[in-house]
């Protein structure tokens, strides 16, 4: 029952994506408000609320991933609405964008809802084979490369994840049996793995896999290039809803790999979260369009997660996570408005908006600029107090105090290069430049408010506390 | 003893009759009307009766190399393993040895070649030189990764041990070995995506471009030599891959062997019906795969045991 | 017997393939390679007595068996791929690389090979074939070689699924097939673009 309700908005949309009437399109944004509905009774529900038998288990960490990603599905169509006004796109081409949309998002509804490895990762393939045609949407030579691109280098990296789990679910085979594939079944039986060698060469691989398709070192450009080349609303579906069914997955698979090993796993993620925010702190620097300053400041942003994850800040993990997850599709979305004078015209971006949507739109897009480098008010800030405080305390207890504040010392060091870009764009955005008239839709302005909204209710005590509780 | 030499000489015999065997069943597939597959025999009776013309400029080597050429091959026909349960044989000979007689062979081919100071003679045992040279590390790993697998080095006792008691447990490594040979099979005896025997096309020749300059007795002990090779081969082949059927009689197991010999030759016409002849700066892809199967024996063997 | 026989005809096609130049060839030795690892499957499982492995065995010889490579030879034909397909990679280099490739994934296999029951020889081929896969995408330029050696990925996965674990849950593995049959709708969507893009 729950199942099919929350498949539901994503099969209607899938239904009415082949209406070739005009106002369909509002009758797809109204669809995917639907979604809401099942998620937050969700919420209501007890847990862990058994959705598929043992398959799909709905607990509170999934909960709450889903409705993040859900909401980020809502703005994206809201947005989506008005897409034919800034980018030459054909209605077939927008018809087959929705059709693959809903394929996406009934994959990630599978897999983020998963409690079973081989679903997981099914629920993955599905939704990143989808996506290659969205990037396809966009007719121009670079978009057609990379869409291969992105279908070479993404099916490697799923294959990888698939090796991992593979080599996962041989090592507890023989205390399990078939049900090795179960998270939580691995969790509880997870310190009687018989060759916990072989679960972690699984978990180190599968998670350079996901580390893979989220942009990590070594591939630390190819998701820039891809989100450069393909309309807009891709790169806000990648950054909120895809990194969230990555990124569920590596919380599940090292929440069992903390129990085999704990110090591998941190000292393996920490190190490669280390290479990766170094790398990419400085690619960032020379970024000179808005698509790869953001993208490559969501590869930052995951590392930053992953890191606070495993060293037990779980709450500093899963408010940044949220965070970044408005904050970063609505300032993707937002460029459709700020690129429509060419794409590397960042000087005088945020000038010429005129009455009150205009107005708005500035306003608010500087405000999620502001956010996204964790500037006080924005809850960013506090998770990364939190993240940062965790890790101390984790270093507190074991003799590498020292190390971990100078590693410490060394990320602060990397994020504010990264936090001097940012300013030095946004400075250039606001003062910079000629200043052009540019048109925003309200469909446009909803969506920033909604994520806005979104944001707002994320720094509420309620929502702390129901965090907290998460794990 | 008597069985040992007699095989030797049922060997000696049928190796016109396998060549022109082949010949004719790819002039059959091709809708051809064939030709006899006696025609070896013919051919080398006529070529015993002709005047032997000798070229101005050639040495001594030509006079000797004819000899050298065929006599390494006979000597390696004494060392094949054994056709039948029972029957005497050498087994100490080993891979080396083995691999180190037919090059002997092909070494004074060479120099017949070069020895006539004409062109096509050089261009042919260049091109010699060039398969040799790729044809031989991959031949001496795989007999050996084969012989390692019968547990013993000598070729004869591997053999017989092979027909005893199957490897069963390296069944993978005994087919890399197998594809492995097969392929140097084909290369090493000029069959098609090799080298074409039946044309005199200077662009493809090479085995041909060799004796170009010879006639009379010196071109029949060349050819012969050629088609012993063939049968030294395709007998190896039978007796180390297809190890079966000698724990018959005399004659079943002789039977079954000629039959393997004859299976191997059908094979050969098939594929050279169906493939063309590679570019010579392609033939090493196709020794290459070679090396790369017989390494792969090998190291399957050692590593995994399988 | 017979499982080591398919297990190494299943590693001789895929090395063979990475030898190839021709692209008709090159899905000829992908489909003998899902050939092999298709009677594998159901040898396996008519030892170990596993319904389920039988049933994607089958699906394995009909799907990636005949299907795969009747479609992408009809795609081949739609849209007109390059089909002279030489790899990047030199034969000389390639023939060095290739030992070494197995050498080393044998070698790192060792650790993995004593902790999975029954024949441990079959995770070592492979994960080397894992890894042979990940070289015939690299080796090509093209489109299709690449798909092809995402294929073979695909089956050296579903090689280490059978070997190592003694078969996944039918359900994971018919889903991985339906992920297949998405990932070849897609393909032809993306085809189909190129043309447009091309006129």
């Amino acid at each position: 029952m729950m199942a099919t309700l929350l498949i539901l908005p994503a099969f209607a949309m899938f239904l009415v994506s082949f209406s070739k009437h005009k106002k369909a399109k509002y009758l797809l944004t109204v669809t995917s408000f639907a979604i809401l509905l099942p998620i937050v009774k969700l919420f209501w529900l007890p847990k862990p609320y058994a959705i598929w038998g043992e398959y799909l288990v709905a607990d509170k960490l999934d909960t709450y991933i889903l409705l993040v990603s859900s909401l980020v599905g809502i703005g994206v169509t809201l947005a989506l609405l008005t897409l034919d006004l800034h980018v030459k796109i054909s209605a077939k081409s927008y018809r087959r964008f929705y059709r693959f949309f809903a394929t996406f998002w009934v994959g990630l509804i599978f897999s983020i809802l998963a409690n079973h490895m081989g679903i997981y990762w099914i629920g993955l393939e599905l939704a990143t084979l989808s996506t290659v045609y969205m990037i396809k949407t966009n007719h121009s030579l670079a978009a057609h490369k990379e869409a291969w691109n992105y279908m070479i280098v993404g099916a490697i990296a799923i294959s990888l994840v698939l090796f991992g789990i593979i080599l996962m679910y041989a090592s507890a085979k023989p205390i399990l049996g078939e049900d090795a594939m179960r998270f939580d079944l691995l969790l509880q039986k997870a310190q009687d793995i018989p060759s916990p060698f072989l679960f972690e060469m699984g978990f180190a691989i599968s998670t350079v896999g996901m580390f893979v398709k989220m942009g990590f070192f070594p591939m630390n450009l190819w998701l820039a290039n891809i989100e450069r080349a393909s309309f807009y609303p891709v790169a806000a579906l990648f950054s909120g809803i895809l990194e969230s069914a990555v990124i569920v997955g590596f919380f599940r698979f090292s929440e069992i790999a903390m129990k085999v090993n704990y110090a591998h796993l941190f000292s393996f993620i920490f190190v490669y979260a280390l290479l990766t925010i170094f790398i990419v702190a400085f690619l960032l620097y020379r970024a000179k369009d808005f698509m790869r300053l953001f993208s490559l400041s969501g590869v930052e942003h995951m590392a930053l997660i992953a890191l606070f994850w495993v060293s037990g800040g779980t709450f500093a993990a899963l408010l940044h996570f949220g965070a970044h997850a408005f904050l970063k599709p609505a300032l993707f979305l937002s460029t459709g408005v700020l690129e429509s004078q060419g794409k590397y015209h960042i000087a005088g971006a945020l000038k010429g908006y005129v009455g009150k949507r205009g107005k708005l739109f500035w306003f608010t897009v500087s405000l999620f600029l502001l956010a996204i480098i964790s500037l006080p008010p924005s809850p960013m800030f506090f998770s990364e107090i939190y993240g940062f405080g965790a890790m101390i305390d984790m270093a507190k207890k074991s003799d590498h105090i020292l190390a971990m504040i100078g590693a410490i010392l060394l990320l602060l060091l990397l994020l504010s290069i990264i936090f001097y870009r940012f300013v030095t764009v946004y400075q250039s955005m606001k003062y910079e430049g000629e200043t052009v008239e540019k048109r925003v839709y309200t469909s446009e302005i909803l969506a920033l408010l909604l994520f806005a909204v979104c944001l707002g209710f994320l720094m509420t005590p309620a929502s702390f506390a129901f965090l907290r509780s998460i794990v | 003893m008597t069985i040992y030499l007699m095989t030797i000489a049922i060997l000696l015999l049928i190796a016109p009759l396998l060549l022109s065997f082949i010949k004719a069943l790819k002039m059959w597939l091709l809708y051809k009307k064939p030709i006899s597959i006696f025609q070896g025999y013919r051919n080398f009776s006529k070529l015993m009766q002709k005047e032997t013309l000798v070229s101005q400029e050639a040495s001594i080597i030509t006079r000797v190399a004819p000899f050298l050429v065929l006599s390494p091959l006979l000597a390696t026909l004494l060392f094949l393993p054994p056709v039948t349960h029972g029957a005497f044989y050498v087994s100490f000979v080993d891979a080396f040895t083995i691999t180190g007689l037919i090059s002997l062979s092909t070494f004074f081919l060479m120099l017949l070649g070069l020895d006539s100071a004409s062109s096509f003679g050089g261009m042919g045992s260049s091109r010699e030189a060039f398969i040799a040279a790729l044809v031989e590390p991959a031949m001496v790993l795989t007999i050996f990764s084969v012989s390692m697998m019968a547990g013993d080095l000598g070729v004869g006792q591997a053999g017989a041990n092979l027909t005893a008691h199957f490897p069963k447990e390296h069944t993978a490594s005994f087919l890399f070995a197998g594809i492995s040979f097969f392929i140097l099979l084909v290369a090493e005896n000029g069959r098609i995506p090799v080298d074409n025997p039946e044309t005199h096309l200077e662009l493809t020749m090479v085995h041909e471009a060799m004796i170009l300059d010879i006639s009379g007795v010196y071109l029949a002990i060349v050819e012969a030599a050629s088609s012993v090779k063939f049968i030294i081969f395709s007998s190896l082949f039978a007796s180390l891959f297809m190890p079966f059927g000698m724990q018959f009689g005399f004659l079943a197991a002789l039977v079954i062997f000629l039959a393997k010999l004859f299976l191997i030759a059908t094979a050969i016409a098939v594929i050279e019906v169906n493939t063309a002849k590679l570019r010579l700066f392609k033939v090493p892809n196709l020794l290459g795969i070679a090396i790369v199967f017989a390494f792969l024996s090998l190291i399957t063997f050692y590593v995994l045991g399988a | 017997m017979g499982i080591d026989f398919f297990i190494g005809l299943f590693l001789a096609t895929l090395i063979v393939a990475l030898f190839t130049a021709r692209l008709y060839r090159l899905i000829l030795w992908y489909s003998m390679n899902s050939l092999a690892l298709g009677i594998l499957a159901l040898m396996v499982g008519k030892s170990l007595d596993d319904e389920a492995m039988l049933i994607t065995g089958v699906a394995t010889l009909v799907i990636k068996a005949v299907g795969i490579p009747y479609m992408l030879k009809y795609f081949s034909e739609k849209f007109h791929f390059v089909r002279q397909i030489q790899p990047q990679i030199k034969t000389h280099y390639a023939i060095m690389l290739i030992p070494a490739i197995l050498v080393f994934t044998f070698y790192l296999s060792e650790p993995i090979t004593h902790m999975v029951e029954g024949n441990a020889n079959y995770v070592a081929v492979s994960i080397s074939s894992l890894f042979l896969s990940l070289l015939l995408m690299m080796e090509h330029r093209h489109v299709a070689p690449k798909i092809i050696g995402f294929l073979s990925m695909e089956n050296a996965l579903f090689l280490l699924g059978i070997t190592a674990t003694g078969g996944m849950p039918m359900l994971v593995e018919l889903g991985i097939f339906f992920d297949l049959l998405m990932a070849i709708v897609v393909m032809n969507l993306l085809f189909h673009k190129e043309e447009e893009v091309r006129s």
